[in-house]
């Protein structure tokens, strides 16, 4: 062996301490002679330090568990079969299978539906409630209500959506965003309902009754299969119901402008009793979405069984905390989903694929798996409140130092607006909210406040829907008119002071 | 700080006072006792999704083919001779499926050389998206395999070249060359980024 390359070598393992002595005793010469020998340990010993920046990949909590599936599914499998029996039976089961097609050749299709049977069973393994890994908050199951959205994982990148389309059958699209947007339409409505800390807390309750029948509505596994079950549309309208009846009780005048025609004794009654029928009826249909099929098939979901699991992860999330802080359940969007555009080939599910959204419409009959008494009674109402009832989504930008005003944009159903506003003008609102008992003649002392701090901006925009509603165009342009004067009232007022107030404060929003 | 070396020795240490228990563990199994195996999947399990991390570079395959491992040491454990350290045949068995998927996969690419399900860059999990490790990690997998595996054994898991030898099935001079040539390989890739990797 080349002499350079045998001392290279031993110096390599006299790095890993895995020398003789008298190999250790040569190395240690050779280095306190040669200065290329010791550029070549430093040279190693940086190699040898990459391995140290090399991440562990993180745990993964169900590995154990699917194991055990997998090894119980293979219990009864022969693992002995000699090289020449496949052969063998390939030419038998040809033989076979030319001997039946000329018999009877309806038998394939009969196979074909056997086999139906067991891709389905295989994609049902494992499955998981993925919104259980969600965490999801009072503000989620609040959203769920009232924008049909709700997250699919705990950084809030994947949405579920559930929608209508114009002809009224029901869809579903997983979402995915790079966008963090500002959701906080719970807060929104306990300030518009007037709600005290003790009322909120009753609809902190009746809010949180539904996250446990929310988590086993949509299950995944680890071969991309997204399980959904039709339920989900139902418990949409069960959550919204129920907080319209808890509204009624405890905001009367409030309540009557969200369903000016009221609601009846006899239809709290069906709520009621309809609401806990669904909250207590999961129901054992799914819609599966797996890399190469859709379908429709009954899924017994052991919630018993999933939460002896838990316990179990949450001691271990007490024992390693960190590690299991990242365990996060996410959806890939499968390429192969683009093939399914042919009705046909999917028995007239429907699936859309882009970049970061993939939609699942619905077949004909909609959604009415579990028949459900009174459902018929609570959507009338439903609809009603939706439509009196928007919230809004907001999305503010980063400021740049270089700009004097910020694009704000915002989201009512399928609607963007924008809205811009100049921060480096005087805010009054935000003034006063940041500076209680301002004194405008003694404006000296002020706190800087941040654009977003703007509570008129927030509570314009939420109230403009409002005004559309409860005002005609010529009264809205009237109320803004007049507040605009008031403004330049001010203004005039201020000028002694030097500071300039702007009208476009609060400029009309454009869509 | 513990440095990764003395965590290493500390786990080598370890793993010689645990040579006891995994025998007892296998007894127990073979005596009928299932619930022993687990036992043995939870103490190795995670070293064992490391290896094959780190050697696929693909954090999509690692449950697969960890569960591929543990099936066959299912199914063999039976037959164990209790001649050797229980994790030598683990990590040799290991070895032996990563081969056998990178095998697949460069079989695969023959036929699909454009739509390969299993292409690296497809499925990135938040580790992988971490630049240096992931840097580092696409280094090894640039590798050839035969010095890819001992070079992670040692530098990664900080095994002993006897370890890395008999799961490897090679001489240990064998071992002692491939991890000098593969840490030569790793820095004349590395090169150009070195400055912001010892950073």
């Amino acid at each position: 062996m080349n002499k350079d390359l045998r001392n290279s070598e031993l110096l390599s393992a006299y790095l890993d301490d895995e020398l003789s002595s008298e190999e250790k005793a040569e190395v240690e010469k050779l280095l306190s002679t040669s200065l290329e020998m010791r550029k070549k340990l430093d040279d190693l010993k940086k190699a040898k330090q990459y391995g140290n920046l090399v991440k562990r990949i993180p745990e993964s909590p169900y590995f154990e568990t699917k194991l055990m599936a997998a090894i119980e599914g293979h219990k009864g499998q022969c693992s002995l079969i000699k090289k020449w029996i496949p052969a063998a039976a390939l030419v038998a089961v040809t033989v076979i299978i030319m001997v039946v097609m000329k018999l009877e050749p309806g038998v394939i299709d009969r196979l074909w539906e056997d086999q139906k049977v067991a891709i389905a069973g295989f994609y049902k393994e494992n499955l998981q409630p993925v919104l259980l890994a969600a965490n999801l908050t009072n503000e989620d199951v609040f959203n769920f209500a009232f924008n049909n959205e709700l997250p699919l994982d705990n950084t809030r990148r994947q949405y579920l959506l559930l929608g209508y389309d114009d002809s009224g059958k029901e869809f579903f699209e997983i979402r995915s965003s790079d966008h963090k947007i500002k959701r906080e339409s719970y807060n929104e409505f306990i300030s518009a309902m007037n709600l005290n800390d003790n009322q909120k807390k009753t609809v902190d309750s009746i809010i949180g009754s539904y996250s446990k029948a929310l988590e086993a509505q949509v299950l995944v596994n680890e071969k991309n299969t997204i399980a959904i079950n039709p339920n989900l549309w139902n418990l949409r309208k069960a959550i919204f119901a129920d907080l319209l009846v808890a509204s009624e009780k405890l905001n009367k005048s409030k309540f009557d402008r969200i369903v000016p025609s009221g609601i009846t004794d006899v239809e709290k009654v069906i709520v009621v009793n309809t609401l806990e029928k669904l909250k207590n009826t999961s129901g054992d249909q799914y819609i599966f979405v797996t890399p190469d099929s859709i379908f429709e098939e009954s899924y017994q979901f052991d919630s018993k069984l999933y939460e002896k699991e838990m316990r179990e992860l949450e001691k271990q999330i007490q024992l390693n905390e960190e590690k299991v802080k990242q365990f996060t359940l996410n959806i890939r969007f499968d390429s192969t989903y683009n093939s399914y555009t042919d009705a046909q080939r999917v028995h007239s599910f429907r699936i859309q694929i882009d970049s970061n959204i993939c939609r699942v419409d619905l077949p004909e009959p909609q959604i009415a798996e579990i028949p459900i008494p009174g459902m018929a009674t609570i959507d009338p109402l439903v609809e009603q409140a939706t439509n009196n009832i928007h919230f809004y989504a907001y999305k503010i930008p980063k400021i740049e130092k270089t700009k004097t005003e910020i694009k704000i944009e915002y989201y009512n159903d399928d609607s963007v607006y924008s809205y811009v506003v100049n921060y480096n003008k005087l805010n009054l609102d935000s003034l006063a909210e940041a500076n209680p008992g301002l004194d405008l003649y003694n404006l000296e002392k002020l706190k800087p406040v941040k654009p977003f701090d703007d509570t008129m901006l927030i509570k314009y925009q939420f109230d403009r829907d409002y005004y559309h509603k409860y005002y005609s165009d010529d009264e809205f342009k009237k109320r803004m008119e007049e507040l605009q004067k008031e403004l330049q009232q001010l203004s005039e007022e201020l000028q002694n002071q030097k500071i300039r107030v702007h009208r476009e404060v609060t400029g009309t929003p454009k869509k | 700080m513990i440095s990764k070396e003395e965590e290493n020795k500390d786990l080598q240490q370890s793993q010689i006072l645990s040579i006891d228990d995994d025998y007892s563990f296998i007894r127990q199994f073979i005596d009928g006792d299932k619930s022993a195996f687990q036992v043995l999947v939870k103490r190795h399990k995670e070293k064992v999704r490391n290896i094959i991390y780190i050697t696929m570079n693909n954090s999509a395959l690692v449950d697969d083919i960890a569960q591929d491992v543990f099936i066959t040491v299912y199914k063999n454990l039976k037959h164990f001779r209790f001649e050797s350290q229980f994790t030598t045949w683990l990590y040799r068995i290991t070895v032996n499926k990563c081969k056998d998927y990178l095998r697949k996969m460069n079989v695969r690419k023959i036929f699909y050389p454009i739509e390969d399900g299993y292409e690296v860059s497809e499925h990135t999990s938040p580790v992988e998206n971490n630049d240096i490790s992931k840097i580092v990690m696409d280094a090894i997998s640039k590798l050839p395999v035969k010095l890819r595996m001992p070079l992670i054994m040692k530098d990664i898991e900080g095994f002993s070249y006897q370890e890395i030898s008999e799961a490897l099935d090679c001489e240990m001079g064998t071992v002692k060359s491939r991890i000098f040539r593969g840490r030569e390989k790793l820095k004349e890739i590395l090169q150009p980024l070195e400055k912001e990797l010892m950073n």
